[in-house]
């Protein structure tokens, strides 16, 4: 998967909130965008997603232009929220969700629920209703949610804010284990966590314009 | 005895000893105002969401419309409805003046901006989560509309019970278009209007019985499907 940004800028009536030249993500890559609150990071990922669009330039995904996207679902890129939403229903209806549309065997699909539920730790809550959940519950569920879909990208937004510890370590092995399969990972956090020190490339919108950060800060740069 | 009672003790023994005349208005009514609210429910639902969701110059002008329509008077849509379906009208050449359709043309007309309006804020009120939750994880437009009146459900079947509410006790328009014909377009409030008119409250009283007994069950349905329904965060 190749993810292309070709000059985007999103406005808000006359107030500008960023402009990017040019981004490319490869494969498997991990990036951790950072920013001050209002730099833009919600939008930029939810751009990126599809969720939003661009007060004008494109992302280009595997050579098809993002303003063709509304034709299709694009499940394979998977925006979180900071406070995920979870459906009313079962915890099990939820992870189901994504795969309504899938022509799978029922027994495929319950295994698949199965397995997400275990990974996400979250087995013994299937029936419970979702709503019902704590906050680092719902997270978890979210991540199973989007991990069933094996997505090509998955973008968090804050995704351990407000967690303890044990939620942080379910989430950060789904995350890792997500990316050794080859998923994309960006996600935005204003803390350092075991999360943020898994990505590879380090990405900061400040003042509307994406810097790519490297340690050595002479060698940053403007995307 | 209090001539009050005497009414209502009367309008039960018409209730309870399967009135024809009775009965048949009752159906009419009921016939009428469910045929009318099945035609509208889907349309005005799909529009409401649309004016939540979409963005267009002008919307605001459309939903102020919508707003405005809700407060028509019965009579006044009644009577515009019967200029258009009068011999001389527009659609005269129908022949639908006085019969059924012509009843079911006026309640859809009455009911589908309560219908619009309300589901429209029935969608408004919904987290702007719901939607791109659904979106992002792959589901097409009509599913994550049908995710979206999934999560909407109490609200949308309040709709649907206040627009019945609208329609089934108005009498302006059906006694207009309806022509208030006995057997065919005499409907709850048409017939109470005529039987208090004649003196005959025991009719009009068990006709009122009826509607009272309806606005409560629905009501009860309304609050037993929300009752399971608790309420807790998203």
């Amino acid at each position: 998967m190749r993810i292309q940004v070709q000059g985007i800028l999103k406005k808000y009536g006359e107030r500008m909130l960023f402009s990017i030249p040019s981004l490319e993500i490869g494969s498997g890559q991990s990036l951790h965008l950072q920013g001050e609150n209002g730099a833009g990071k919600t939008t930029l990922m939810k751009i990126l997603a599809g969720l939003e669009r661009p007060s004008s330039g494109s992302i280009i995904l595997n050579g098809i232009d993002s303003r063709s996207w509304w034709k299709r679902p694009h499940h394979k890129l998977i925006y979180l929220h900071q406070t995920p939403f979870v459906f009313s229903g079962s915890v099990s209806d939820n992870v189901r969700f994504g795969l309504g549309y899938q022509f799978s065997s029922r027994r495929d699909l319950d295994k698949r629920v199965e397995a997400a539920l275990e990974l996400s730790g979250l087995t013994h809550l299937a029936t419970q209703e979702a709503r019902t959940l704590s906050g680092g519950e719902k997270q978890r569920l979210a991540m199973a949610r989007a991990a069933i879909l094996e997505p090509s990208m998955l973008m968090l937004d804050e995704p351990t804010a407000n967690l303890d510890a044990e939620s942080i370590k379910i989430v950060t092995e789904m995350v890792t284990s997500l990316s050794a399969q080859e998923c994309c990972i960006m996600l935005s956090s204003h803390q350092k966590t075991s999360l943020t020190q898994l990505c590879q490339r380090q990405l900061q919108l400040k003042a509307g314009q994406l810097l790519e950060v490297f340690e050595n800060p002479e060698y940053s740069k403007y995307a | 005895m209090d001539p009050l009672l005497v009414t209502s003790l009367d309008a039960i023994k018409l209730l309870v000893s399967g009135d024809e005349a009775l009965w048949n208005i009752i159906g009419v009514s009921c016939r009428v105002s469910l045929t009318a609210l099945s035609i509208a429910a889907i349309p005005a639902v799909l529009l409401g969401f649309l004016l939540a969701m979409v963005r267009f110059p002008g919307r605001w002008v459309v939903i102020t419309i919508f707003h405005a329509l809700m407060a028509v008077p019965t009579v006044v849509v009644g009577l515009s409805l019967y200029l258009m379906l009068s011999r001389s009208g527009p659609f005269g050449d129908l022949h639908l003046l006085f019969t059924q359709p012509a009843m079911v043309i006026g309640q859809v007309l009455l009911c589908f901006p309560v219908l619009v309006c309300m589901s429209h804020s029935a969608f408004q009120s919904l987290d702007k989560r719901a939607w791109e939750t659904a979106r992002t994880l792959g589901a097409s437009h009509g599913r994550s509309f049908i995710a979206l009146v999934r999560e909407a459900r109490f609200a949308l079947l309040a709709t649907l019970v206040v627009g019945f509410g609208r329609i089934i006790s108005e009498v302006g328009c059906s006694m207009m278009v309806g022509g208030n014909i006995m057997s065919y377009t005499r409907n709850i409030p048409t017939a109470i209007a005529l039987e208090t008119s004649k003196g005959e409250f025991a009719q009009g009283v068990a006709l009122g019985i009826v509607l009272l007994l309806l606005a409560l069950v629905l009501n009860f349905f309304l609050a037993s499907f929300r009752g399971r329904g608790q309420l807790v965060s998203s």
